[in-house]
């Protein structure tokens, strides 16, 4: 079975690799993508769409596609990680610290938790509380982290950034907390399930704007269709992207978290890193 | 005012300097992050002031904010350089990995 995937890797590998052949070379002044289409770019980007940034108007206007199905694979990168890693058994050995003094139990075979008071603390066997001065910077810092996220979703469209860059901002404002504190916080916060579902509803609002396109008459991703949704009309193909933007910021942050969380605890979701 | 900016500069290079020295001078582990840690933070922070500074040669609105904007940078690099420092060096001592001395190397 391994050598038969790696047949298959180095038939795939060698297949791209010769069809790189046919490719232009780097930075041609005479290939197509020079002589037509980023003048065009350059020159009607703004009247078209009236985004200032041209790199957000390409990605998520001219290329919408392309996009849409990148947001696709990122969903398929946290679902495939969860559906390798995923544990689902409980295990019965359970370790509790007595905060006081230091003290730690060990239960061998409890099928549930046992429910302690203020003084214990459920921890795992190779983890350690992390330090004070890390957890009290990280929890001043994480706020802004995710203020700057939302802002570098919301202005994508007139500065560098967009969904994707403040997605994994956002993602790994979550992980901080997850490496600071423990990795239990941060799943007690944020449920698995709600993690997917976001994960889902990420993709699903931007296949969503899509589509909503259609029964308006004109075709899929064309955002002059939501005229009527917009009290801005002038400037409905950014806001329209602004919509696909955060639906791809809010499956970007839930699949980073997905993926940091499944590979760090071997799929059990308990152990702290 | 240009002066003043130019000499934190220079102070900030310095700085920096230092610690590439440090880097790459310094026996053991621990001994590599101190220059690490402190003097980037001292020299980033001297030198992002001095940007701020000179960002204020006319006194308008939107250059005192921009300036604000700077000096946020270096609260927030003033705070999360030496944690980041604090915590490798947290992750190395629980690792269990001992410090230089001078009779270890001489073994």
């Amino acid at each position: 079975m391994k050598f038969f995937g790696f047949v298959v890797v180095c038939l795939v590998g060698g297949l791209l690799l010769y069809g790189t052949a046919d490719f232009p070379d780097w930075g041609d002044p005479d290939s197509p993508a020079s002589t037509h289409l980023s003048d065009i770019y350059i020159e009607h980007a703004f009247e078209q769409t009236q985004v200032p940034n041209i790199v957000t108007a390409i990605l998520a206007d001219y290329r919408g596609f392309d996009t849409m199905f990148e947001t696709a694979v990122i969903f398929c990168a946290g679902l495939a990680c969860f559906l390798l890693l995923r544990d689902f058994k409980e295990r019965k050995e359970r370790f509790y610290r007595h905060v006081p003094t230091g003290v730690i139990l060990h239960v061998k075979n409890s099928k549930k938790a046992l429910r302690v008071g203020r003084d214990f603390e459920h921890i795992d066997k190779d983890w350690i509380p992390s330090d004070l001065i890390i957890k009290t910077v990280c929890r001043i810092l994480i706020p802004f982290i995710q203020i700057y996220a939302l802002y570098v979703v919301a202005h994508g469209d007139f500065s560098p950034g967009g969904g994707f860059q403040g997605g994994v901002i956002f993602g790994s404002s979550l992980i901080l907390l997850a490496i600071s504190y423990d990795l239990k916080i941060l799943v007690r916060r944020i449920k698995e399930k709600v993690l997917g579902i976001c994960a889902a509803a990420g993709v699903l609002v931007y296949v969503g704007i899509a589509a909503i396109c259609m029964p308006m008459g004109k075709s899929f991703l064309d955002y002059s269709a939501l005229e009527m949704f917009v009290f801005d009309p002038h400037h409905v193909r950014a806001l329209g992207m602004l919509g696909v933007e955060i639906g791809v910021g809010i499956a970007v942050a839930a699949v980073m978290a997905i993926i940091y969380i499944n590979i760090v605890s071997e799929g059990r979701h308990d152990e702290g890193l | 005012m240009d002066i003043f900016v130019i000499c934190l500069l220079t102070i900030g290079l310095f700085f920096f300097f230092g610690g590439a020295v440090g880097i790459i001078r310094m026996p053991g582990f621990y001994t590599r992050l101190h220059p690490a840690g402190i003097l980037d933070t001292m020299g980033i922070l001297v030198m992002v002031v001095a940007l701020a500074i000179y960002n204020l040669h006319q006194l308008t609105f939107e250059s005192v904010l921009l300036t604000i904007k700077i000096l946020l940078i270096v609260f927030f690099v003033f705070l999360s350089s030496p944690t980041a420092t604090h915590s490798i060096v947290d992750a190395g001592m629980r690792a269990g990995l001992r410090y230089w001395t001078k009779k270890k190397e001489k073994e």
